[in-house]
């Protein structure tokens, strides 16, 4: 008797009518967690062990593209060398650059929404325009940049069609992107409450003393999210490489998922470049981990775990 | 007050202004540094290529040359690639807007079976990053489903649910919610999805305005996936066209300066339109998370 009154409990569960709106209303996400997300996940592994290129039937290989990857591929070891290169001094930079403009324009200025929207604007252009009229600024004779170099009397640079500028140039760019992270940074220090700075006040703490032990503590949870988001983004890159560098000088800017990018779509080898795909995400995830764990003894919780 | 407290208050407040004058300063020059190169990229779109080489170079032209534009436009196909680009983006942003709602009301108030789980797999997939699934999901659309050169692989995607990260964005927000709205709504006899349409969507408003933005920007910014599969020169869609005409006319410019002005155009029109929707946003993915 029990059973079946919980049978029926559990089947009026299922039937309800809310179960039954929450079911048509899911029907999109469940569509596109499979086969948007963990069908292609699984995809992404299997493709991994053939030597597929799109034209023949795909022929089971086991490990060898890994091997092929780890042994004999002459460009993994430099696109690992420029990606990490590049997402470190792009995710440095825009964080320091984005947490400064935000914590002077947190000051009692005037036009402050005018100067807001000045640091955000280059956030909603289209990538692939900026990278383009950046490519002016740099440009090696008449460029903007090298003006400003033989004004100051120093020899003129190449930047992106010279091998060991071309990482720090498009990093720059990015730290220009940034404007999206000055406004998350804002809104965090318009939260960080007003009472403990006027407390230390009182106690004679200086400007930075605050900053150092109240601003900064109380921003660690927002900082880290901008690192997380910006070090998984920019470990992605791809853009500068499609709209501007192909790829060079050389192999300088051979980022990664452009690597995957190049094996997948101009030389069709397919299974080859889901391996790669695969050693990226381990990169990936061997990162944001990294920053996961060491994120406990950094981040000041304000009245403990909040979930 | 005793005197020396007033004079210390007052001193503070001289200090104050002072330091204050001086974030002015370097925030004006910090803004002057951060638009300066779309004024030389703009600049420059109005020169004639003899005087881009002028030495030194000046920073307002000497004539505008809007002429440059109108050249510009018979190579560069700016309308065609605008129209294209909006084709794809209009209805990513409504279907990934709505859907994402419908998700993101489900997780946030419906019991049902399964919900733990299902959530758990959405989450998760939001920490997978797009190009993990990338080749895959490009054989499923050309392979499987015969897509080629078309915009359906860059569309359809925005129709289940317009990523994790948007449904977990209006998840929240409709959490912070009170329920009481939506059960003085049900002892009114209104079903769940009256309580959707007519109570949580019009509360949820900045959220959804929000999600429709960051799909905006995200297929705005996707030359990768548009490389992909987009083939055909009357396909473009901005970016790809302005890539490919970049690669046509290396050494002309003004025009490719003018080319990109054209292309930052419509991105700076619709920031100006929403820009607070836009900072309201973004501030928000920040402090929920």
């Amino acid at each position: 008797m029990e059973t079946i009154n919980k049978q029926q409990k559990r089947r009026s569960r299922i039937f309800s009518a809310e179960a039954r709106v929450a079911y048509i209303c899911l029907i999109p996400a469940f569509l596109g967690l499979i086969f948007l997300t963990y069908l292609p996940l699984v995809g992404v592994l299997g493709i991994s062990l053939t030597n597929w290129t799109g034209l023949k039937s795909p022929v089971f290989i086991g490990f060898d593209n890994y091997i092929k990857i780890f042994t004999t591929d002459p460009y993994i070891k430099d696109s690992i060398i420029s990606t990490i290169y590049y997402a470190a001094l792009s995710v440095a930079g825009s964080m320091i650059y984005s947490l400064f403009i935000a914590l002077l324009l947190n000051r009692k200025i005037p036009a402050r929404g005018f100067f807001r929207a000045v640091f955000y604007v280059p956030y909603v252009l289209p990538a692939a325009a900026i990278y383009v009229g950046w490519s002016w600024l740099y440009e090696g004779n008449f460029g903007f940049f090298n003006y400003v170099l033989s004004e100051l009397g120093l020899k003129k640079i190449l930047f992106i069609a010279d091998s060991s500028f071309v990482v720090p140039s498009l990093s720059m760019i990015s730290v220009w992107l940034a404007g999206n992270l000055i406004v998350i940074f804002l809104a965090g220090l318009q939260n960080v409450p007003a009472v403990y700075h006027e407390a230390a006040e009182v106690d004679g703490a200086g400007g930075w003393k605050r900053f150092r032990h109240i601003t900064l503590p109380c921003m660690t949870p927002i900082i880290f999210y901008n690192l997380l988001m910006s070090l998984i983004a920019n470990l992605q890159v791809v853009t500068p490489a499609l709209a501007l560098t192909n790829g060079g000088p050389g192999n300088s800017s051979r980022f990664l998922t452009y690597l995957m990018y190049d094996q997948a779509f101009v030389n069709y080898k397919l299974g080859y470049a889901c391996a790669t795909t695969l050693i990226i995400f381990a990169i990936l995830a061997v990162f944001t981990t990294l920053l996961f764990r060491t994120s406990g003894r950094w981040i000041y919780n304000e009245g403990g775990d909040d979930k | 007050m005793s005197v020396a407290a007033y004079g210390r208050l007052r001193s503070k407040k001289r200090r104050n202004r002072t330091m204050n004058l001086i974030t002015f300063v370097v925030v004006v020059l910090f803004a002057i540094l951060a638009i300066f190169p779309i004024w030389w990229i703009f600049r420059t779109s109005l020169m004639t290529n003899a005087e881009i080489y002028k030495y030194p170079p000046s920073l307002i032209p000497d004539h505008w040359l809007f002429s440059n534009y109108e050249k510009t436009l018979k190579v560069f196909k700016f309308w065609k690639y605008l129209w294209n680009t909006m084709v794809i983006i209009v209805p990513s942003c409504l279907a990934g807007t709505f859907t994402a709602t419908l998700c993101g009301y489900a997780f946030a108030r419906l019991r049902f079976h399964g919900k733990s789980l299902i959530w758990a797999l959405c989450v998760g997939s939001m920490l997978l990053p797009a190009m993990v699934t990338l080749i895959p999901l490009y054989i499923g659309w050309t392979r499987g489903l015969g897509f080629n050169d078309s915009y359906w692989p860059l569309i359809l995607p925005y129709f289940c649910g317009g990523g994790a990260f948007n449904i977990f964005l209006i998840r929240q927000f409709i959490m912070s919610i009170p329920r009481e709205l939506d059960q003085a709504a049900t002892i009114d006899g209104a079903g769940y999805f009256r309580i959707l349409f007519s109570i949580i969507m019009p509360a949820i408003r900045p959220a959804m305005i929000v999600v429709a933005l960051f799909i905006f920007i995200g297929l705005w910014n996707d030359l990768l996936q548009q490389m992909i599969y987009i083939n055909s020169s009357d396909k473009y869609t901005i970016a790809l066209g302005l890539t490919n005409f970049r690669g046509q006319l290396k050494s002309d410019w003004s025009l490719t300066m003018a080319a990109t002005c054209l292309s930052f155009a419509p991105g700076v029109i619709f920031y100006l339109i929403g820009q607070r929707y836009f900072v309201e946003g973004i501030t928000l993915t920040g402090l929920k998370n």
